[in-house]
C-alpha cells in the first residue's frame, strides 16, 4: 500500500431512486487512523451514502476506491471481506444471547468443525472488551443487560476483533446520554488509535467535532465541502450543516415567536 | 489445582464497577430457565408419591417414563424451533401422520403391503419434506408460523382420515405388529427390556447420592468462598474426625432397629456430617477475619426480627394443625363443619371479596364521588364477594379435612422456614452472630416439622421418609450457617474457581440422578421374595424398561448439546432473538428456520415409529391435539413464546410432568383420575409464572 493513497477515496459518488436524486458529487477521503465525520441533518442522504459504502447499494455513478483500486460490491458481505466494517443502529445484537455467544455471532470459533470453542470465546470477548476499555465482569450476561453505551461498545469491539480496516458507525450516539455519549466517542477514538479508518455518521456537530480529523458535510444529497479539522470551527459546520442561512432565519422566527 | 497454579492467580481485579454485585451460586442456579420445570417435576412427583400407594415404584416410574417418551422426543424438538422463534401446530398429526403412513403402507401397499423397513422410510421422507414445506412457506411468506403449520394441520388430519376409510374401511389401522419386518424392527427400534430383581439397589442408590450431593455441596461452596493457600491442621484433623463420625453413624443407623438407637446413630451421624462439612471449609477456604466463637452480637435489624418472628409462629402453626383437624377424618371440609361454621366461613370468604374490589376500586373514586360510581362500586363488590364466596364453597366442598390439613401444613411449614432464610439473609447484613444464631433457629424448625410429620401423618411414606430427608436438609442447614458464619465470602468472580465448581456440581448432580435412576427403576425383590409371591399366587411385578425411553433420552441430550455447545445452536438462538440482527452477520437464518422445521417433523415420525411399532394399532385421529402439549411442555421448560430464549432440558422435565400427572393419578386410590386436568392446569400456571420471574431476575439482576 503506498502512502500515499488513503484507505478508501470516493470520487463524485451519486445515487438516484428512480428520479429522485438521493446523493450527487460526493467525494470524501478516509485515512487509516483517521476519524471521518458524516454529518447532515435529516434527509441529507447520510443513510444513502453509509448504504453505498457498505455494499448494500451500488452507486449510479463515480468511483468507489480502496486502496487506491476501483471496486464494485454485489452485497454487504464482499465490503465485510475488503475489511469494512458496519456498526448498525440497531446494532446487530440479540438482547436474550450472552455477550460472548452475540460476540462470536456468524463466525463462531469451531473445534472439529462442530463444536463451539466456549472457553476460548468466553476469555477473548471479555479480552476485547477488555481493550475498548470497557470491563465486564461476567460474559455470561444477556447484551440486553447492558446500557446502549456498553452494547455500542461491544459491536464495535466485535467489529474490530474481525479484522475491519475501516469501521462504519451509523449514528452511534443518537439515542445516548451524554455520559453514554462520551464512553461511544472514546471508542471512536480508541478505534482509531489502533489504527483503522472509521466513519462517524451523526447529525450532531458537539459530537462529531472533538473526535474527527475531517469533516464531510451532506445537505440535501449534495456534498457541502470536505473539511480539515482546522479549516473549519463548530459554528460554522453547525450553520453549514442546517443549511446556513435557513438557520438564521429559523432563530429570527423564533426569536419572534417568543 | 496445585498451591502454585491457585497463587498464581491474582487476588481480586482490581478496577471493581460498584454499580455490578457479585451473584453468588444460588442466586446463578436459580435464574436458569430450567428451575421451573425442576420445580415442577420435583413438586408433582413429591404430591403423587406422598398421596399414591404404588407411585414412586418401579413399575409405575417406567410406566410414566413410558408414557413421557414420545412426548419428551417431540419436546425437544419443539424447544428447538421455539427458540428459533417458530410454533408449529401439526407436529402433532406428523405423529399420528407417520405412524398412519407405517400402518398403511405395510398393510396395503401395492395390494397386500410392503416390508415395514420401506414404510418406515417413506414415513420420515414424508415427515421431511412437510418439515422443508412449512419453513419454506414461513421464510417466503412471512405470515406467523401459526397460520402456515395450521394448514398443514388440517391438511393431514384429513388425508388421515380418508386414506384409512378408503383403504382399511375403518377409522383405524390395526395388526401392524403382524406385517413382514414389523419383528425384526420392533426388536430394533422399540425394543423391550425385563429389568432384573437387583439386591444391591438400595445400598447403591445411597452411595450415588451421598456422593452426589457432596459433590454438587462442594462445588457451591467453592464458588461462593475464597479459595486459600496452605494447609490448615485443624481444618484437616475436623474433616477425619467428622467423616469418622459420620461413617460409624451411618453404618450403625443402617444396621439397627428401633427408635432409640435409630435416633443416636441419626444425630451421631448428622454431627459428624456439619464437623466434616466445617473441616472440609477451613482447609480449602479462607477464614473469615474476626470470626470467633463469642464474638458480639450487635443490632438485629427491625424487619428481621419480624420476619424470624412470622416464621417461628408459622412453623408453630403447623405443628399444632393436628388439634383442629383429625387426622382420619375424610369428610369434605363442608360436611364436617357445623351448620353456624359453614355460614360463618361463606360471610367471611364474601366479605374478603367485597373488600378487596372495594379496596382496588376506591383510589379512582376519591377524586370525585358520585352516585353512579357508588353504584358501580358497590355493585362489582358484590360480585366480587358472590364469586369469591361461590370458589370458597365449592373448594372446601371439594376438598377433604385431611387434605386441607396436609395443605395447611405445607404451606405453614415451608413459609416459616422460608420466613425464617430471609431472616437470616437479612440479619447477615449486619450482625454475623445473629445470623448464625436464626440459622441454627431455623434448623431446629425443620427438625421439629420432621418430628411432628413423623409422630402425625396418616400416609406412611410422610412417617417414614419425609422426616429422614427433612433431617437431611437440617443439617446441610445448619453446616450452612456455620460455614457462612466463619467463612469469608468471595464477591469477585474467580474463573478457575468457578470453572472446577461447575464441574463439581455437574459431576454431582450426574451421579445423584445415576443414584436415583437406579432406586427408581430396579426393585430390590430378593428371589426368595419372588418365589414366596408366586407361591401365594400372587404375580411377581414386571418391570418393562422399553427402548422408547433411551430414544427420548438420546434425542434430549442431542437437543441439549447441539443447543449449547455448536454453532447451530448459536444460530438457532439468534434466529429466534433477533432475525434481522442474525442475518446482518452473516447466520444463514433462512436455513436455520427450514432446519428447525425439518428437525420437529423428523422427531415426530420418530416418535409416530415407535407408537406404530409399540402399540401395533393407529388411530386416525392419533396425535391430534398433542402439539399443545408439546408446546406446554416447551413452555414449562422455560422457553420463552417469543423466541430467543428457552432450554430443551428444561422441555425434557416439562414432558416428565405431563407424563406423570397423566398417569400418577391412575395410581392414588380415591381419585377422580379426570381431576388431574385441573391439577395440571395449576402446575401449569405456577411453572410459567415462575419463568416469568427469573427470567426477569436473570435480565435485570446484574
Amino acid at each position: 500500500m503506498s502512502t500515499s493513497e488513503p484507505l478508501i477515496r470516493l470520487r463524485n459518488i451519486a445515487k438516484y431512486f428512480g428520479n429522485v436524486t438521493a446523493l450527487e458529487g460526493v467525494s470524501a477521503i478516509v485515512n487509516a487512523g483517521e476519524v471521518t465525520c458524516v454529518l447532515g441533518d435529516n434527509g441529507a442522504g447520510k443513510s444513502t451514502f453509509i448504504k453505498i459504502l457498505s455494499g448494500l447499494h451500488k452507486p449510479s455513478s463515480g468511483e468507489y476506491l480502496i486502496d487506491g483500486v476501483p471496486v464494485e460490491f454485489e452485497s454487504p458481505r464482499d465490503a465485510r471481506e475488503r475489511g469494512i466494517a458496519t456498526v448498525y443502529q440497531d446494532l446487530a445484537i440479540t438482547p436474550l444471547m450472552s455477550i460472548w455467544r452475540n460476540f462470536f455471532l456468524g463466525a463462531e470459533p469451531m473445534r472439529s468443525g462442530v463444536l463451539l470453542r466456549t472457553s476460548f470465546m468466553k476469555k477473548t470477548a471479555k479480552e476485547e472488551l477488555a481493550k475498548m476499555g470497557i470491563d465486564i465482569r461476567d460474559v455470561d450476561q444477556p447484551v440486553g443487560t447492558l446500557s446502549g453505551g456498553e452494547r455500542q461498545s461491544v459491536a464495535i469491539s466485535r467489529a474490530v476483533y474481525y479484522g475491519a480496516r475501516v469501521l462504519i458507525l451509523d449514528e452511534p450516539t443518537s439515542a445516548l446520554g451524554v455520559r453514554q455519549s462520551g464512553i461511544v466517542l472514546r471508542y471512536v477514538l480508541e478505534a482509531a488509535k489502533r489504527n483503522l479508518g472509521v466513519i462517524f455518521i451523526t447529525h450532531n456537530p458537539n459530537h462529531a467535532y472533538p473526535v474527527g480529523d475531517r469533516f464531510l458535510i451532506l445537505s440535501r444529497g449534495k456534498s457541502l465541502g470536505e473539511f480539515g479539522k482546522n479549516d473549519i470551527t463548530r459554528d460554522e459546520m453547525t450553520r453549514l450543516m442546517a443549511g446556513g442561512g435557513e438557520l438564521d432565519q429559523l432563530t429570527a422566527e423564533l426569536q419572534k415567536v417568543r | 489445582m496445585t498451591v502454585t497454579e491457585v497463587a498464581a492467580q491474582p487476588a481480586a481485579p482490581l478496577p471493581l464497577d460498584e454499580r455490578i454485585s457479585h451473584r453468588g451460586p444460588m442466586r446463578r442456579w436459580l435464574i436458569s430457565p430450567e428451575i421451573g420445570a425442576l420445580i415442577g417435576a420435583f413438586t408433582v412427583w413429591t404430591f403423587l408419591w406422598g398421596n399414591g400407594d404404588t407411585f414412586g415404584t418401579a413399575g409405575t416410574t417406567l410406566n410414566w417414563l413410558d408414557v413421557a417418551a414420545p412426548y419428551g422426543i417431540m419436546a425437544t424438538a419443539i424447544a428447538l424451533l421455539m427458540i428459533g422463534g417458530e410454533f408449529d401446530l401439526s407436529s402433532g398429526v406428523i405423529t399420528g401422520g407417520t405412524a398412519m403412513i407405517i400402518g398403511l403402507m405395510s398393510r396395503f401397499f401395492m395390494g397386500n403391503g410392503t416390508h415395514i423397513g420401506w414404510a418406515i422410510l417413506a414415513a420420515f421422507a414424508a415427515a421431511a419434506a412437510i418439515g422443508w414445506f412449512n419453513g419454506y412457506m414461513v421464510n417466503r411468506t412471512g405470515l406467523p408460523s401459526f397460520i402456515i403449520t395450521l394448514a398443514s394441520f388440517f391438511v393431514i388430519r384429513g388425508l388421515m382420515l380418508v386414506l384409512s376409510k378408503r383403504l382399511a374401511q375403518k377409522v383405524y389401522v390395526d395388526q401392524i405388529k403382524d406385517q413382514r419386518g414389523a419383528h425384526t424392527f420392533h426388536q430394533w427400534i422399540a425394543h423391550e427390556w425385563l429389568l432384573k430383581e437387583f439386591n444391591g439397589r438400595d445400598t447403591l442408590y445411597v452411595v450415588c447420592v451421598l456422593i452426589g450431593v457432596a459433590l454438587f455441596v462442594w462445588g457451591i461452596i467453592d464458588q461462593s468462598l475464597i479459595r486459600r493457600i496452605g494447609v490448615n491442621l485443624t481444618g484437616i484433623v475436623m474433616l477425619v474426625v467428622g467423616l469418622a463420625v459420620g461413617l460409624v453413624g451411618f453404618i450403625a443407623l443402617n444396621n439397627t432397629d428401633g427408635l432409640g438407637n435409630n435416633a443416636l446413630y441419626g444425630i451421631l451421624s448428622a454431627v459428624g456430617a456439619v464437623i466434616a462439612i466445617l473441616g472440609i471449609s477451613l482447609t480449602r477456604w479462607t477464614r473469615r477475619i474476626g470470626a470467633k466463637v463469642g464474638e458480639a452480637l450487635g443490632s438485629l435489624p427491625r424487619d428481621a426480627m419480624l420476619r424470624c418472628g412470622l416464621g417461628i409462629v408459622g412453623v408453630a402453626l403447623a405443628c399444632l394443625i393436628h388439634v383442629p383437624f383429625d387426622r382420619h377424618e375424610r369428610r369434605a371440609v363442608m360436611t364436617w363443619t357445623s351448620p353456624s361454621l359453614r355460614v360463618v366461613i361463606a360471610v367471611i370468604a364474601a366479605l374478603i371479596g367485597f373488600v378487596l374490589s372495594a379496596r382496588s376500586l376506591l383510589p379512582g373514586l376519591r377524586e370525585r364521588l358520585r352516585a353512579a360510581d357508588t353504584i358501580k362500586l358497590v355493585l362489582f363488590s358484590a360480585y366480587a364477594a358472590l364469586v369469591l364466596m361461590t370458589l370458597t364453597v365449592a373448594v372446601l366442598q371439594l376438598t377433604t379435612v385431611q387434605a386441607l390439613r396436609a395443605m395447611g401444613m405445607l404451606l405453614l411449614a415451608t413459609g416459616g422456614v422460608g420466613m425464617m432464610l430471609s431472616a437470616r439473609g437479612h440479619a447477615a447484613k449486619t450482625s454475623k452472630g445473629w445470623q448464625l444464631i436464626i440459622g441454627a433457629l431455623a434448623a431446629t424448625a425443620v427438625v421439629v416439622v420432621a418430628l411432628v410429620s413423623r409422630a402425625d401423618a396418616t400416609a406412611i411414606r410422610f412417617r417414614t421418609v419425609l422426616p429422614t430427608a427433612l433431617i437431611i436438609v437440617a443439617t446441610l442447614l445448619l453446616a450452612n450457617t456455620l460455614v457462612e458464619y466463619a467463612m469469608e465470602k468471595r464477591t469477585y468472580a474467580d474463573p478457575v474457581a468457578d470453572h472446577a465448581a461447575k464441574r463439581f456440581q455437574l459431576a454431582g448432580t450426574l451421579i445423584a440422578v445415576i443414584g436415583i435412576a437406579i432406586r427408581l427403576l430396579f426393585t430390590n425383590f430378593t428371589d426368595a421374595h419372588a418365589a414366596r409371591l408366586r407361591a401365594a399366587g400372587t404375580p411377581v411385578p414386571q418391570n418393562v424398561l422399553r427402548e422408547t425411553v433411551m430414544w427420548w433420552l438420546i434425542v434430549a441430550a442431542i437437543g441439549a448439546y447441539v443447543l449449547a455447545k455448536t454453532r447451530w445452536g448459536n444460530w438457532i438462538f439468534a434466529v429466534g432473538g433477533n432475525k434481522e440482527a442474525a442475518r446482518a452477520v452473516g447466520v444463514p437464518a433462512d436455513r436455520v428456520k427450514i432446519g428447525l422445521f425439518v428437525t420437529v417433523s423428523m422427531c415426530g415420525a420418530l416418535a409416530g415409529t415407535l407408537i406404530a411399532l409399540r402399540y401395533g394399532t393407529v388411530q386416525a385421529n392419533q396425535g391430534t391435539g398433542l402439539e399443545f402439549e408439546f408446546i406446554i411442555a416447551a413452555v414449562v421448560g422455560g422457553c420463552l413464546m417469543t423466541g430467543g430464549y428457552g432450554s430443551v432440558i428444561g422441555a425434557t422435565l416439562g414432558a416428565a410432568i405431563l407424563a406423570m400427572s397423566t398417569t400418577g393419578f391412575q395410581t392414588v386410590r380415591d381419585w377422580n383420575e379426570d381431576a388431574r386436568f385441573a391439577f395440571l392446569g395449576g402446575v401449569l400456571l405456577v411453572a410459567v409464572l415462575l419463568n416469568n420471574y427469573t427470567r426477569k431476575k436473570a435480565q435485570e439482576a446484574r
